[in-house]
């Protein structure tokens, strides 16, 4: 009588997890989910995060349960710094602000953006930075090919204390782990003064016109009047435009320009200093300035990411210089 | 000069790649022959590339006349030097030369147009990037090359100097060797350019076009590893899947500028 040979043990949910048959087939969801965020207009966020937290459950089971990574140090380094690239871009997404702000020349910083996209982790320090910008230039090659951008900027630290940077293209300001870069979004702002009848303080303000050169004809932009219900518009007109495809160039006020301004049924020509009086107050024009778009980054995890890309990096060239050091032909 | 010492390369080039067919095709050896053409049109490319450099203000990374000669350029130095360093590469010169002058037939017919150099790319990360990506795809190139005469069979094993299931797998180590170096710099590209999109464009990773071909390149290359393992396969299908790769690689490389105004998106 012969003993009825036991069932073959079922692979548990962790083995059939780390089996490298899967990671094949994770790979090609990550590539199908990359190919489909590149078709999709916005991109599919979605199915990119599913995708890469498979990849990153196989690799945390494979870690586990498969002894031949474990047991070479480079190999399971390699992997160990490809799982912590995978969490910590995670946990970056979570922790993240992604936001713009524009600022007049001598306008200061106040923590307001004007777009911002943050992860449900990220807390907001903000409203405790202060920097002003205090101007750029921008030069321009022939053919209205933007050049090199210097924006000064001066920081008001928590101590009082002042300090003036230069940042602009690949130098952002770092402030308290936040980025802030200068971007091709800039243009005009025309500055008012608003003085509302009955003894209401007057307000500043600077209206910012559409993003120069790209919108170069279309210097225009409408506005509500603070504390009416006025619409005013304005329309820039320089007597030469500062940026001229033909020859090399500078972003800069124009030489000379007027605005002009409509308020309901009205429209005037207005140069520095001349004003428009309303039922509700007088309008003031101040002059002309320009301001920069900033793009706001924070992401606490990229340190960490940087140092996992390397030592995944370093790890993996360590792994093949060991198994390639045998004369070639004495086997894979 | 710059266009009289490009001409002289090109002959140099078409000498090397015609000499390796030729010698493969009769059953000669040409190494001495391969290998001074290719040195020698090397150095008048390279001064060609220099002077060029010099008089537009920036380096060959910019329009696809510059990105297509500059990849000439490298390729044929990776190889040149995996040529005279490894023996057994030599024979995969019949195979590699010929794509290196298609590339440079290509860079013939477009137009040399000097570009604009954007201000972020005035960064160190910009020439660690280009050139762990040219070191890739050299490496990936030279493998390729390889690969083919592994797959074209005994005959191709032959001009290996290789034959049966042994040399097949003998064969194979030789490839992997390459692929494993062109995994290694592919992924220092991309570690690379993400720090410098990270300073330029507020962004390490954004899914731009290049972002997207170049990390399904290296996704393909990683599973090509992985399949090996996992299924066991032959030195055939390894072959086969490294070619794959290469065709990625060389879209990635090729074809994204080509059909994208911008090399990066936010780079202009």
């Amino acid at each position: 009588m012969s003993a009825i040979p036991a069932p073959a043990p079922r692979p548990g949910l962790l083995r059939t997890l780390a089996s490298t048959r899967l990671t094949l087939a994770v790979l090609a969801v990550i590539a199908v989910a990359v190919v489909a965020n590149a078709q999709v207009e916005g991109g599919t966020p979605a199915a990119l995060a599913g995708a890469f937290g498979l990849g990153a459950a196989n690799l945390a089971a494979a870690l586990v349960v498969q002894a031949r990574l474990r047991a070479d140090l480079a190999l399971f380094v390699f992997h160990l710094a490809l799982l912590a690239l995978l969490g910590l871009a995670a946990a970056g997404r979570l922790m993240a602000l992604d936001g713009t702000v524009e600022l007049a020349q001598g306008e200061i910083f106040d923590g307001q953006l004007l777009t911002r996209e943050a992860g449900p982790l990220h807390r907001d320090r903000l409203a405790r930075l202060r920097f002003v910008n205090d101007g750029f230039t921008i030069d321009y090659a022939p053919g209205v090919k933007r050049g090199r951008t210097a924006n000064d900027v001066r920081v008001f630290g928590d101590d009082g204390g002042v300090t003036r940077h230069v940042i602009g293209d690949i130098d952002p300001l770092v402030l308290d782990g936040y980025r802030f870069y200068t971007t091709s979004n800039k243009g005009f702002a025309t500055l008012f003064r608003w003085v509302p009848r009955g003894g209401r303080a007057p307000e500043r303000g600077a209206v910012h016109l559409p993003s120069y050169p790209l919108n170069a004809h279309r210097q225009a932009q409408s506005w509500r009047i603070p504390g009416t219900a006025r619409e005013a518009w304005v329309m820039l007109e320089m007597a030469r435009e500062p940026i001229e495809s033909g020859r090399p160039s500078r972003f800069q006020l124009p030489e000379s320009h007027r605005l002009v301004l409509v308020l309901g049924d009205e429209r005037r020509e207005l140069r520095p200093g001349d004003s428009a009086a309303t039922p509700e107050g007088v309008l003031v024009y101040e002059g002309l300035t320009a301001w920069m778009g900033y793009r706001v980054y924070y992401d606490p995890t990229l340190p960490w990411l940087l140092a996992s890309a390397l030592i995944a990096v370093g790890a993996l060239a360590a792994f093949y210089v060991r198994r390639f050091r045998v004369p070639a032909g004495a086997g894979a | 000069m710059e266009a009289a010492l490009l001409g002289v390369a090109v002959a140099a080039y078409g000498g090397a790649g015609s000499a390796a067919v030729g010698g493969t095709i009769l059953g000669r050896r040409v190494d001495a022959a391969v290998a001074g053409l290719l040195a020698g049109g090397l150095a008048a490319h390279t001064v060609s590339l220099a002077l060029r450099w010099d008089r537009v203000g920036h380096g060959p990374f910019i329009s696809m006349f510059e990105v297509l000669s500059s990849n000439v350029w490298s390729l044929t130095l990776v190889f040149l030097l995996a040529f005279l360093r490894v023996r057994a590469v030599r024979p995969a010169a019949a195979v590699a030369l010929p794509f290196v002058f298609v590339l440079l037939a290509w860079t013939l017919a477009t137009h040399p147009d000097d570009g604009h150099f954007p201000a972020t790319y005035r960064t160190l990360w910009l020439y660690a990037h280009v050139a762990f990506g040219k070191v890739f795809l050299g490496a990936l190139l030279v493998a390729t090359a390889l690969a083919a005469l592994v797959l074209a069979g005994p005959r191709g094993l032959a001009t290996l100097g290789r034959a049966g299931v042994e040399g097949e797998v003998a064969a194979e180590s030789l490839v992997l060797r390459f692929v494993a170096l062109a995994f290694v710099f592919e992924s220092l590209m991309l570690v690379t350019g993400a720090i410098w999109a990270q300073d330029a464009w507020g962004r390490y990773w954004a899914w731009d076009p290049l972002e997207t071909w170049s990390f399904l390149t290296w996704i393909a290359l990683a599973g090509a590893l992985h399949a090996r393992l996992a299924w066991r396969l032959g030195p055939r299908v390894t072959s086969a899947m490294v070619i794959a790769v290469f065709a990625l690689a060389v879209l990635t490389f090729f074809g994204v500028p080509f059909v994208s105004t911008s090399l990066h998106k936010g780079a202009v």
